[in-house]
């Protein structure tokens, strides 16, 4: 997994800090940057990025808004905010709402950063795996469930006595792993929202 | 005698003393007549006084015999004729006398047969002075009649005797003497209480004066010395007994009215006095019309007030007068006196020198007690009136002693009353430290606030440009040993080549990989671009410090000479973000405008403060940032010569301005139009004593819907003051 490309985005109004960054982390990741919130949206949309960073004072929109902002759309890409000064406010806000993955403060130490961009992609990663794994196991109940209920059928085309007794067996067995099921979904929408 | 004593007290007991002297004297005195022998009287009423002395001899049938020693005939019109034996005989040194000073007129007739041999004539109605006694000195033999016409008015006692003539003249001299001891002290009296009743304005006195007086005219009316006094005046001869004696009772009657209280003690008496002062009125009336007889009748009836006056006084001591006990006893002396004279005049008691003394001696003892009398009433007025003195002394020292107490309580209110006041004083003056204390807090709050956020402001703008120069650094370096890297197997390449080694192909060949694999021309690119970034972020870095110069100290009161261009836009950089991320900024200097004394770190804190509170004014009314517009301009104000005057600072924006009410209030300390604990309310209040100290004039213009102005002129000529504490 760590051999796979990483892939950042880094939003910030001042268009030197941008290119700073790019100079920086060009050599361990694909970095795109990005000096404008509602381009960094449509960025977004258009590819996949694992880390998106953002300066938390920009004009007309805070970095903790913008998160706010791609949330829905982009659940499982990790956060990171950057500012050049930590005011409580953005701090208590950005907790509170649960947007962010990490605070890093400017001026940035590389060797730092770089550390956070890898550990903020590998909870991209595990998060997009679980759901990944999460959505196999479904698949496979559902399979499971549509066997059962296609034997249960045969048992009562069967006939009497027996027959009729194991398709009900079969019935019941098949309402409980389609009960099954559904708990299991929930409880991955649940780790997911938790995880995000 | 104590020093309070009044002088009266004194004076009286000098009267007393002198009086008793008097008195023993005239009691030494012996001034009855010692009669030779006895004379016999045959007594004849001449009707109407119409006959003549020859007439006599016809009526010697009518004669009766008078017997008593003191013969009586009661007072009437009619004449009397006296025929007197039993002088024959005596020797030549003898005479007759008569001891009546009060008859008008006495005729002494000698008679021999019918025929007149001699008259003699005595009495008040000849005004002819006899002294106490008129004696008759008659060229008698024994053959001769010797007939007396005697009449008066008043009542005709005829106490005729023989006496000798020593014994007479004896007997004159001891009755002037005794007149003149009485007349002296009535005198000493009369003076004495006119002397009481000018000193004490009592009424009393007065009248009593008038008593004294009468008295003494009627004592010297019966013993005929009032004829000293009016002799001359035929008519005043006949009635001045009776006129002093009417005036003595009615000075009596309206005395005894005043000194018995009788309208306070006797009311009912006060009827029977009007009365007897009517009698004696009527009898003055009388003796004015010519009816002398019932005149002296009616004084004698007046008598009647002596008794009157007697029970009355009894009356008024029972009824709680006091001194109307001396008016009683005087009364008393001089009723005893007078009913001695009576009864001696009717033969009752003998006609002794000591019965002789009783009347003027009642009448002086009278006068005398009546005087201790209003000395007494005066003393006991004194008293009264010193009780009325100690009572209102002992009031007014109660009062006094009131007074004092309720001045000790009110002094002790006013104590109390003070401390309270002084305690809420100091406790009034420790909320005042108190609240002057947490308004020091509340300001150093609001100084720590807005130094925070320029602190944030700082640091942000700061952080940037620090945070490119030090990432830039690093790619940099990065770069730097890439490009070395291709540069030395460009060296080593070209080194080969040039000795013509084997493999300089092959070397350069690896070179050219190198440089590819680096990508040589992005390295190159890229390097310029990171050190230009370096070069402007230390340009940026250098900027922000200067600006920060500008300020000077932040908190401080130094006064500095400063550009307000500067010390704006370096306001503006520094709020930076914070303001210019919010809301466009736009500024507008005027050229040539003249630098301000002032203390710039403070005026920065003004500038910064309405800038800030303009954006936020904006934010609130507009969604995007564009529209949001805040004007800072700087321009020049002259006078009408050209020559700069005042420099004026505009700060507007186009947010949601203020109402009225709100716009008046924003300079009151901890007013706020901000959430509870988002605004201390100070941020102008501190804004508007920094501006009163430069002297500045504030001008705030604003509307709902427009925006505000604030229009900040500082004048030239004036320095700013120091901070105030």
């Amino acid at each position: 997994m760590s051999d796979d490309i990483i892939r950042v985005l880094y939003l910030d109004d001042e268009e030197p800090n941008l290119f700073s960054f790019k100079a920086a982390f060009r050599r361990d990741f694909e970095v795109h940057t990005c000096d404008e919130p509602h381009k960094a949206v449509r960025m977004l949309d258009d590819h996949e990025f694992h880390v998106v960073l953002s300066d938390q004072r920009m004009p007309r929109i805070s970095g903790v808004e913008f998160f706010e902002l791609i949330m829905p759309d982009h659940p499982d890409v990790s956060r990171v905010l950057v500012t050049g000064y930590a005011d409580t406010d953005a701090v208590v806000d950005a907790i509170n709402k649960g947007q962010v993955y990490r605070f890093v403060s400017k001026p940035w130490n590389e060797e730092e950063l770089r550390g956070v961009i890898r550990s903020a992609y590998a909870l991209n990663r595990s998060r997009v795996n679980s759901a990944q794994q999460g959505h196999q196991v479904l698949g496979a109940l559902d399979g499971f469930a549509a066997e059962t209920e296609r034997l249960a059928e045969l048992a009562r085309s069967g006939g009497e006595g027996v027959a009729a007794s194991v398709a009900s067996d079969l019935a019941t067995l098949e309402s409980n792993i389609r009960a099954e099921r559904e708990r299991f979904d929930l409880w991955l929408q649940e780790n997911q929202r938790r995880q995000g | 005698m104590s020093l309070g004593r009044p002088p009266y007290g004194r004076v009286r007991g000098q009267i007393l003393l002198w009086i008793t002297f008097a008195a023993g004297l005239v009691g030494c005195m012996d001034p009855a007549v010692r009669t030779v022998d006895a004379l016999q009287l045959d007594v004849l009423r001449d009707p109407g006084g119409q006959w003549a002395a020859e007439d006599v001899a016809f009526h010697l049938d009518e004669l009766e015999s008078l017997d008593t020693e003191r013969p009586n005939l009661g007072s009437t019109h009619d004449a009397f004729w006296v025929r007197v034996n039993g002088w024959q005989g005596a020797p030549r040194q003898a005479r007759i006398t008569l001891e009546n000073a009060t008859l008008d007129s006495i005729e002494a007739v000698i008679l021999d047969g019918g025929r007149v041999l001699g008259k003699q004539r005595s009495g008040a109605a000849y005004g002819r002075w006899e002294g106490l006694i008129p004696s008759f000195n008659l060229p008698l033999n024994d053959q001769h009649a010797l007939w007396f016409r005697v009449r008066s008015t008043k009542p005709l006692v005829l106490p005729f005797s023989l006496t000798r003539l020593d014994e007479v003249n004896r007997v004159r001299e001891q009755r002037d003497l005794a007149a003149a001891l009485y007349t002296g002290i009535v005198i000493a009296i009369l003076v004495y209480n006119i002397f009481l009743a000018f000193s004490t304005g009592q009424s009393a006195y007065f009248s009593y004066t008038l008593v004294v007086v009468t008295v003494g005219l009627v004592q010297w009316g019966f013993n005929g010395y009032d004829r000293l006094l009016w002799g001359h005046i035929p008519w005043m001869a006949r009635n001045g007994l009776t006129v002093s004696g009417a005036a003595s009772g009615l000075a009596a009657l309206v005395f005894a009215r005043d000194f018995l209280e009788v309208r306070r003690y006797t009311p009912k008496w006060n009827r029977l006095i009007q009365v007897l002062l009517g009698v004696y009125g009527l009898a003055l009336v009388a003796a004015m019309v010519g009816r002398p007889i019932l005149a002296y009748n009616l004084v004698n009836l007046g008598a009647l007030s002596a008794p009157a006056m007697l029970i009355m006084s009894l009356v008024s001591w029972r009824r709680g007068n006091s001194t109307a006990l001396w008016f009683f006893v005087a009364w008393g002396i001089f009723i005893a006196a007078v009913t001695a004279q009576a009864l001696r005049d009717f033969g009752v008691l003998p006609n002794t020198s000591t019965t002789a003394l009783f009347l003027p001696l009642g009448t002086v003892f009278q006068m005398l007690l009546l005087s201790f009398a209003l000395g007494d009433r005066i003393n006991l007025l004194k008293r009264s009136s010193d009780m009325a003195n100690a009572k209102a002394l002992a009031a007014s020292l109660e009062n006094e002693r009131i007074v004092k107490e309720q001045n000790a309580e009110l002094e002790e209110r006013v104590r109390r009353r003070t401390e309270d006041l002084a305690s809420a004083n100091s406790d009034l003056s420790k909320t005042l430290e108190e609240l002057q204390g947490a308004q020091d807090q509340l300001i150093q709050t609001e100084k720590l606030a807005s130094l925070g956020q320029m602190t944030a402001g700082i640091a942000h703008e700061l952080n940037n440009p620090i945070n490119y120069v030090q990432s830039n650094a690093t790619s940099l370096r990065r770069d730097l040993e890439e490009l070395i890297e291709i540069v030395d197997a460009f060296s080593d390449a070209s080194a080969a080549v040039a000795e013509g080694a084997q493999g300089a192909a092959k070397l350069a060949e690896s070179a050219r990989d190198k440089a590819r694999q680096y990508d040589l021309d992005f390295l190159k690119q890229e390097s310029r671009e990171l050190i230009r970034g370096i070069l402007e972020g230390a340009e940026r870095t250098s900027r922000i410090v200067g600006g920060l110069r500008v300020f000077g100290r932040m908190d401080g009161d130094q006064l500095v000479e400063a550009s307000l261009a500067d010390l704006l836009e370096a306001s503006i950089t520094v709020l930076g973000n914070r303001a210019r991320s919010r809301a466009r900024i736009v500024t507008e200097f005027a050229d040539g405008v003249p630098p301000l004394y002032c203390q710039s770190g403070r005026l920065s804190q003004v500038f910064m403060n309405i800038i800030v509170n303009g954006v936020q004014a904006t934010e609130s009314r507009w969604e995007e940032v564009e529209q949001r517009e805040v004007r800072v301009e700087l321009d020049r104000v002259t006078d009408a010569d050209g020559a700069d005057k005042a420099v004026v600072v505009r700060i507007q924006d186009n947010g949601t301005g203020m109402d009225e009410a709100t716009r008046q209030r924003i300079f009151d300390p901890f007013y706020t139009t901000k959430e509870v604990g988002k605004g201390t309310g100070l941020g102008l209040s501190i804004v508007k004593g920094i501006l009163d100290d430069h002297h500045a004039d504030v001008v705030v213009t604003s509307a709902i819907g427009t925006g505000t102005t604030f229009a900040l002129t500082f004048p030239l000529d004036t320095r700013p003051e120091p901070e105030s504490p």
